[in-house]
């Protein structure tokens, strides 16, 4: 290997052509065939279960994510300007090219069922907009006497009204969105506002904002670390240089992805931010090493201290790059695809870094030369042994105080898993927002003035048994239920179910007779009821909440918020409920989209705890192996542990819930981790085996792989710490968690590390006892 | 809800003129056209069984049996129906009393649950039939006059020479902004039908599979209609038609409706 490196240096201008001409063929690549995915349904894993029947009953029921649109006039909307907005806009939906016609609900085209003295009465609420003051009030009689629409299109303070457009999974883009505000705000007057909200407009900004901010972002965080790190390098030279091997390695990942066609995921965005914190290690390190050689040495020739860096570096870049590749490659047990790739790719990437760190950065330098020698050092004490007094001070209080970092350590530990108990898990979108933006504010309004905004089906499935949902005991089961969740949670506004449609003919037929607003006790006047209403009423109406033959049932809960404790509150209530279904032989299951999400986001978790304890597992045995010890294995994982507790730990303490991108973080932690235990580890049995006292050992590695693991810290917490500037709220929690792992890792692996190393008395029990015969 | 007059929709609609002047060598007008299918001779009286099957998107279907019986009475066209399947619903039945005049349809419903027959009303024609792809509209209760009609042109498919009529509305707000109708020259059947919904794009296709001369009158057994936008379908077939069996008067009335077949 390392004679292969050597021979490589005579050819350090091809290297570096070879590698340029890839990166610009990749980079080629990338301009060309990247695409992004901004379809959050395309990270479903559809082969789940879970998925399989959401998707299925999707299908039955035409279920899909609403866009709501709210017309707002504090003057109340009974009125004919503020009808005939309702109108034109409920027209204007109908006509987009995205929307289905049928999908468009507004009072003005729901029909409104009621009963006379004799008999029924179907009528539109309105068609002509009304404009006499008698037939305003009836309008807004005929609204507040229709529970089905009372409350539900029209706010029961009767300023609000909406139109509900359902769209499909994948038609969602930022033009279409915008050509909605627009719509909207070109229908609003000095008295009517207009508002804009629901899932697929969250999920759409969510999608597009994301990426976006960190392309913002990006530029500014590699500005940040460019100058953070020409100050610790001192070498304007030595920095493009390191930055080059992020840089190439990036463009390798993302050009490979876009080589074999794979799209860039929201979570994709997460491999530049690795990328970044790991690339950066190994060129501090080599370039540590190289400054400390040329200190020493200030008159050896360039190729002469490229070979020594080589000669020492070569194996802990090409451990710390394994190890943190297969942490990487242990992804692949995620049942998500997006988390798959960024698995692979960024295990690509790691590998890359390694490469390029050991040829483009040697060949860098024999091309752009050396940097020069700090004059610093000549003045500087060397203090016997080692040439940083700092340094070796740290090491002996460490190792001095060794039960202060021991105790800490406990402690530390025990608080963060007392902390740890208090994650908790989120799906929710809505919560990646701002609480002041527009977004989050519209949604507030339209979850005050109506059931909610979100949206979680469960599906009633008597497995093949036609007509059972015409049975009297079975909806009134149902009507049961429906009516306790609403009264036990504050977070469901609404539910909607057949047992509604059931009631209200029931009703309806019984002269508007309040008394009768009841699941009757016949099969067959359920069956006739039901049969009326699809003569009488819009029979589609049915067809969302009940199948063809009465097999399967959709009862809708509206909620308030998307979180998934809003979403598991409501779980809970339903799970009450099993078993009676269940003797009615009758299986419970659930569809929709948030609730997708929320079983989304426990895969992802899942995988990622699964990832974790996988990637720990094999991390002991790499460095087992690599060190040819046990002890070190477990010493070495030491302050990856410590790091990802204390991560988890503070998150609960913090409330900052588990999502998508603070779960993969976890990865980051081992990532990061890693490499300060390597490098620190093989310095120390390189200085270790040079002496006999393990104090001079710690100095000598602390200097050494101590100073190069604090800059790299340094280097990268600057960097991230940008992103807390950034818009979008999941950016910015990424930015603090990232710079947080970089701290308590570095931290871990001079204190408690150290500490465990200088107690083990690995690398000197052999020693002690050639001393003793 | 609308009057339920699926025989009228057959006879009025659909059917034949046998005594058309068909042979007249002048070029007919659209709404010429359309009004011989309109106002066609039909028996006074209909008897029929209505197999209505709607079947939708992933091909499950809703049979429905129905025993109907249907009068003209000058200046009142009555009908009732009694459903015989499925049997929760067996024994539901439907009156409706259709006027000539601009006076608006009489309608009752008698659920045998609630044992008690009930008044609907109801303001739209833009109605579903049953919660078929059928509108009453669809089913003949559409005016002459409340489109405008256009022939577009002549076309000879398979042998047999058909008009093609576009009609156009008056009313803007109408559910179609237009239908086209390919009519057999030979008898005036109005065979195929596409409408148009309100945004000019194509909503559903009527199909005429069938017809049979039954006591000397040509009544359609068979159609059906596609919502192509909705991938929904209804078959309709006639069974056992009886035309001019003198169904007596009394027939149409609250206390037959409860009493059943």
């Amino acid at each position: 290997m390392e004679k292969l490196l050597y021979k490589l240096l005579n050819y350090s201008w091809v290297s570096m052509i070879v590698i340029l001409v890839i990166t610009a063929l990749f980079f080629l690549q990338m301009k060309e065939n990247t695409r992004m995915e901004t379809n959050l349904d395309k990270y479903m894993p559809h082969d789940h279960p879970a998925f399989i029947y959401s998707d299925q009953a999707e299908e039955w029921f035409n279920i899909k994510d609403g866009i709501i649109i709210a017309l707002e006039n504090q003057k109340g909307v009974f009125n004919s300007e503020t009808l005939d907005t309702l109108k034109q806009l409920t027209k204007r939906f109908q006509k987009f090219d995205e929307i289905d016609k049928a999908d468009v609900t507004s009072l003005y085209t729901a029909d409104n069922i009621i009963g006379t003295v004799d008999g029924m009465d179907v009528k539109r609420f309105y068609k002509r907009v009304p404009k006499s003051p008698e037939k305003l009030q009836q309008l807004k009689e005929n609204v507040e006497n229709n529970e089905m629409i009372f409350g539900r299109l029209v706010s029961t303070d009767e300023t609000v009204t909406v139109i509900i457009a359902e769209i499909g999974d994948d038609v969602f883009t930022q033009e279409f969105y915008n050509e909605i505000l627009e719509v909207a705000k070109a229908s609003e007057t000095d008295d009517i506002k207009i508002h804009v909200a629901g899932r697929p407009i969250v999920e759409g900004t969510m999608a597009l904002l994301g990426p976006e901010d960190m392309k913002r972002m990006v530029p500014i965080v590699l500005l940040v670390i460019f100058l953070v790190l020409f100050l610790t390098l001192r070498s304007f030279k030595g920095t493009l240089i390191t930055l080059g091997v992020v840089f190439f390695s990036t463009i390798w990942a993302f050009g490979l992805m876009a080589v074999v066609n794979i799209p860039i995921y929201a979570v994709s965005t997460m491999i530049p931010v690795m990328l970044i914190a790991i690339g950066v290690a190994d060129g501090i390190h080599l370039y540590s090493h190289l400054h400390t050689f040329i200190d020493h040495n200030p008159t050896a020739g360039k190729k002469e201290a490229i070979k020594d860096m080589i000669k020492h570096m070569w194996k802990p870049v090409v451990m710390t790059s394994i190890t943190t590749a297969v942490g990487f490659i242990s992804l692949l047990t995620s049942q998500v695809y997006p988390v798959k790739y960024f698995g692979i790719f960024t295990a690509f990437g790691v590998m890359m870094a390694m490469v390029f760190s050991l040829i483009f950065l040697p060949a860098g330098i024999m091309i752009f030369g050396l940097p020069k020698a700090r004059k610093i050092n000549k003045d500087e004490d060397k203090g016997g042994h080692s040439h940083s007094k700092l340094a070796n001070n740290f090491a002996s209080i460490v190792v001095k105080n060794k039960y202060v970092s021991l105790v800490g350590t406990a402690v530390i530990i025990v608080l963060s898993v007392i902390g740890m108990q208090k994650i908790w898990i989120n799906s929710s979108f809505l919560d990646k927002f701002e609480e002041d933006s527009d977004i989050v504010q519209t949604d507030k309004f339209i979850n005050e003035h109506f059931g909610g905004t979100s949206t979680l089906n469960l599906i009633l499935d008597a497995d093949g048994k036609k007509d059972v949902f015409k049975e009297p005991e079975v909806l009134k089961l149902v009507d049961k239920m429906q009516k306790d969740v609403n009264n036990q949670l504050q977070v469901v506004g609404n539910t909607f179910s057949l047992a509604d449609y059931v009631n209200r003919m029931n009703k309806v037929m019984n002269a508007d007779d309040e008394a009768y607003n009841t699941i009757p006790d016949s099969k067959d006047m359920i069956a006739q009821y039901l049969l009326l209403y699809e003569m009488s009423g819009d029979p589609e109406n049915l067809n969302k909440v009940v199948d063809y033959d009465y097999e399967k049932l959709n009862v809708m809960f509206q909620l308030k918020s998307d979180n998934s404790k809003a979403i598991n509150s409501a779980l809970d209530v339903i799970h009450t409920y099993e078993d009676d279904f269940n003797q009615l032989g009758i299986t419970l299951n659930y569809a929709g989209s948030g609730y997708k999400g929320l079983v989304f986001t426990d895969l992802i978790l899942e995988g990622q705890i699964m990832s974790l304890i996988l990637s720990l597992i094999i991390i002991v045995v790499l460095l087992s192996v690599m060190f040819r010890s046990i002890g070190i294995g477990l010493i070495g994982s030491v302050p990856i542990i410590v790091t990802a507790l204390i991560s988890f730990g503070i998150m609960g303490y913090l409330g900052i819930p588990l999502n998508t991108t603070t779960a993969l973080l976890s990865s980051i932690a081992i990532g990061i981790g890693i490499d300060y235990a390597v490098h620190f580890l093989e310095q120390y049995r390189h200085n270790a085996s040079q002496t006999d006292d393990k104090l001079v050992a710690a100095q000598k590695t602390m200097a050494h792989s101590g100073k190069a693991i604090i800059y790299n810290a340094i280097v990268v917490i600057a960097g991230f710490l940008v992103l807390l500037f950034s818009v979008f709220p999941p950016n910015r929690e990424l930015g603090a968690l990232v710079s947080l792992n970089m701290f308590t890792s570095f931290v871990g692996t001079l204190t408690i590390m150290l500490v465990l190393l200088y107690m083990s008395n690995i690398y000197f029990k052999k020693k002690k006892q050639t001393n003793k015969s | 809800m609308k009057t339920l007059k699926i025989t009228l929709a057959v006879t009025v609609f659909f059917l034949v003129s046998g005594l058309a002047n068909q042979m007249t060598a002048q070029q007919l007008t659209g709404r010429e056209i359309i009004d011989k299918v309109y106002n066609l001779p039909t028996g006074e009286d209909q008897t029929s069984d209505l197999t209505m099957t709607l079947i939708n998107k992933s091909g499950s279907k809703r049979v429905r049996k129905i025993k109907q019986f249907t009068k003209d009475m000058g200046d009142v066209e009555k009908s009732i129906m009694f459903f015989t399947a499925p049997a929760d619903v067996k024994n539901t039945s439907f009156m409706s009393w259709t006027y000539d005049s601009d006076k608006s349809d009489d309608q009752w419903i008698y659920l045998p649950a609630l044992k008690k027959v009930k008044r609907i009303s109801s303001d739209s024609k833009s109605d579903y039939f049953m919660g078929s792809d059928f509108t009453y509209d669809d089913l003949g209760d559409r005016k002459l006059d409340d489109d405008t009609h256009k022939l577009l042109r002549e076309e000879t498919i398979d042998g047999v020479d058909y008009y093609v009529v576009e009609s156009i509305p008056k009313d803007e707000d109408y559910m179609y902004s237009k239908t086209t109708t390919w009519i057999r020259k030979d008898n005036f059947i109005g065979l195929k039908k596409e409408f148009y919904d309100e945004d000019g794009e194509l909503l559903k296709i009527l199909k005429i599979k069938k017809f049979e001369e039954i006591s000397g009158f040509i009544v359609i057994t068979s159609s059906e209609m596609e919502n192509v936008q909705k991938n929904h379908r209804t078959t309709m077939i006639l069974n056992n038609v009886e035309i001019n069996t003198g169904i007596p008067a009394s027939k149409f009335s609250e206390r037959m409706m409860m009493r059943g077949i």
